[in-house]
């Protein structure tokens, strides 16, 4: 058996300090460790109170006296973890047990180890507020991890994963139903990474449209890494869903006012456009007119250019109410929609031009079955099927009797209406852009007032709508409307 | 004003405006001819006739080009103008002749070498007769 001595000396060796309790005196010796830790008890009062009310941290009081009572009364084992405050007021974390007794020991002395841990228990609280932190951040960011385990085919969701799905904590994504989860548009492209990202482990950062469990859709951004085994294989891949939607929809939101501002935007141009083109000539016609009239000193020239005045007044009047025209074209949204039936509009516009028809001996074929009637202004369906009709006989192709096929539709829950003929086509390459500006006329054709389309098109834009062109030269044009 | 300009080109669809400029040339005497084209296409095939009948002496000093026309403008003009230009000798001065008071098309019209200045409509008879006068 090792004396006190040496068990001191051995105790110290490892920073343990230690008390020696007299079971039957109650009488408690500190170690030269443990003295040397918290400084040498006071005379005044016993030396436990010392320790209770001088020594040990308060929050450990009450738990620890009851241990110790236990300790000595019953030789109940003592184990706690305790702060006590050493030499330089600072507390630190020990770990207080009593030396277990073994049979043959005596059952007068109890020892009392205190080791100090306090280094392991920062490192604990270190590693929990970590995981705190980790927690808020993710909770805040509504950033949710997931694994994919490729061995196994399963799929580990954390709890805020669920959480932006709407899942009930103790649910359980199927590997085999995982793709209900992305939006159908999106899925093709989910796949693809996945599978890129498994067979090649090349990692993917990408936004997504998703589904929650209860089919909402919303936007993410998909995060994920492949996972390697120690044998350098993918077995596979862990990765984090950000819920992005309200930043995604806020910034389609954005994209949108600018979408309509960039319109409004190049009407008011076009409108500019014709303010300065036509008003200004015809104005600067009349102030050449005025210079010649005092220059002029020829009665006869004089009474010339007064016809002159008589033209450029007329002009200007066209002008005037053609632009007046275009600004009623734009204020027309006072007009209400109505249920309008495809067929009456076609009927409409199909009297209002069979001189024009029949004159070119155009056929006009529609097939509304899949979609008979929409809601709009009645005005505007008319007047975008009359310029896209007149458009298509006037460019007809030379040697062929126009042939105009106009059919309606839905898809992807958008109703749609496409206007198709046989005629010249025009080069898109060179004149794509122009198509719909105001005063654009691209075939040799005199009588090409090159307003119309651009009546269209806004029209279709501001009942908010789009309309784009396809075209082949020689063999023919098509407008597709989405409404 | 000393020598007259042979040959004087208005390329413009504004008939109003092509007649008082033909006045005006008649009045104060600026050029001796006159040619006139309804748009830019009827300007650049006579220039293409010229050009494979190598008949220099129908040239113009002087061309006048408007910019909003139909069937050809004056920017699609140019781009094809620039092509044949350099097979003539004679030097044409051409100036670009607009109502549009837009920057933008005073800009685009600058960039081109072959216009010598964006004239906006109207333009005075004063600087009609300068323009002639530093031609000639």
């Amino acid at each position: 058996m090792l004396n006190d001595l040496q068990l001191n000396s051995i105790l110290e060796d490892f920073d343990i300090a230690y008390w020696k309790i007299n079971l039957l005196t109650k009488e408690i010796t500190w170690s030269d460790h443990f003295e040397s830790l918290v400084g040498k008890p006071s005379l005044e009062e016993p030396i436990f109170d010392f320790f209770i009310n001088k020594v040990l941290h308060k929050d450990y009081k009450y738990d620890f006296r009851i241990a110790f009572d236990n300790l000595i009364s019953t030789t109940d084992n003592l184990n706690q973890e305790i702060k006590i405050k050493i030499q330089n007021d600072k507390y630190r974390w020990f770990e207080c047990r009593n030396l277990k007794s073994k049979e043959n020991s005596s059952k007068e002395i109890a020892v009392l180890l205190f080791v100090n841990i306090h280094q392991s228990k920062r490192d604990q609280y270190t590693i929990e507020e970590n995981f705190f932190y980790y927690r808020e951040t993710a909770e805040m960011t509504s950033t949710g991890g997931w694994y994919i385990d490729g061995l196994s085919k399963s799929i580990y969701w954390d709890d805020v994963t669920k959480r932006i799905f709407d899942c009930p904590k103790d649910f359980q994504p199927d590997y085999e139903e995982r793709m209900r989860f992305y939006a159908t548009e999106h899925q093709q492209m989910a796949i693809s990474m996945f599978d890129k990202c498994e067979k090649y482990g090349i990692p993917f950062k990408i936004e997504l449209k998703m589904l929650t469990h209860h089919g909402r859709e919303f936007w993410v951004v998909a995060t994920g890494k492949p996972v390697y085994s120690d044998e350098q294989e993918i077995i596979g891949i862990r990765g984090v869903f950000q819920d992005i939607d309200v930043n995604k929809s806020n910034e389609l939101n954005l994209q949108n006012s600018l979408d309509i501002i960039a319109t409004q935007n190049s009407r008011l141009f076009n409108f500019a456009h014709v303010v300065s083109h036509n008003l200004r000539s015809h104005s600067s016609n009349l102030s050449l007119v005025a210079q010649l009239l005092t220059e002029s000193n020829d009665a006869r020239e004089k009474l010339n250019l007064l016809d002159n005045v008589v033209d450029i007044s007329d002009n200007l009047d066209d002008a005037i109410s053609e632009l007046n025209s275009m600004v009623s074209h734009h204020g027309l949204l006072t007009k209400e929609r109505s249920n309008v039936s495809f067929n009456k509009a076609l009927d409409i516009v199909v009297a209002a031009t069979s001189s024009l028809i029949n004159r070119e001996r155009a056929k006009i074929i529609s097939e509304f079955t899949a979609l008979k009637e929409i809601n709009y202004i009645p005005e505007y369906l008319e007047s975008i099927l009359l310029n896209l009709i007149t458009n298509a006989i006037r460019y007809k192709h030379p040697g062929r009797k126009p042939v105009i096929f106009i059919q309606t539709y839905m898809a992807n829950d958008q109703c749609f209406m496409e206007v198709s003929d046989n005629g010249m086509g025009i080069d898109l390459e060179q004149y794509g852009d122009k198509m719909f500006g105001m005063y654009k006329t691209f075939h040799r054709n005199p009588d090409a007032k090159g307003i119309g389309l651009f009546i269209t098109k806004n029209q279709v834009e501001t009942m908010g709508g789009s309309i784009s062109v396809t075209s082949t030269i020689n063999i023919g044009t098509t407008f597709k409307i989405k409404f | 004003m000393g020598q007259k300009i042979e040959l004087a080109c208005i390329i413009d669809d504004d008939k109003i405006y092509v007649n008082l400029v033909r006045k005006i040339i008649e009045i104060k005497k600026l050029s001796e001819n006159l040619l006139i084209f309804k748009n830019g296409l009827e300007a650049l095939d006579y220039f293409k006739v010229i050009l494979s009948n190598m008949t220099e002496d129908k040239l113009p000093d002087i061309i006048f080009l408007d910019l909003n026309m139909p069937i050809m403008d004056g920017w699609e003009f140019l781009g094809e103008f620039i092509k044949i230009k350099n097979n003539f000798d004679k030097k044409i001065t051409l100036y670009v002749v607009s109502s549009s008071i837009d920057p933008r098309d005073l800009e685009r019209a600058k960039s081109f070498n072959l216009v010598t200045d964006y004239l906006i409509k109207p333009i005075e008879l004063k600087k009609f007769e300068k323009i002639f006068d530093k031609v000639a």
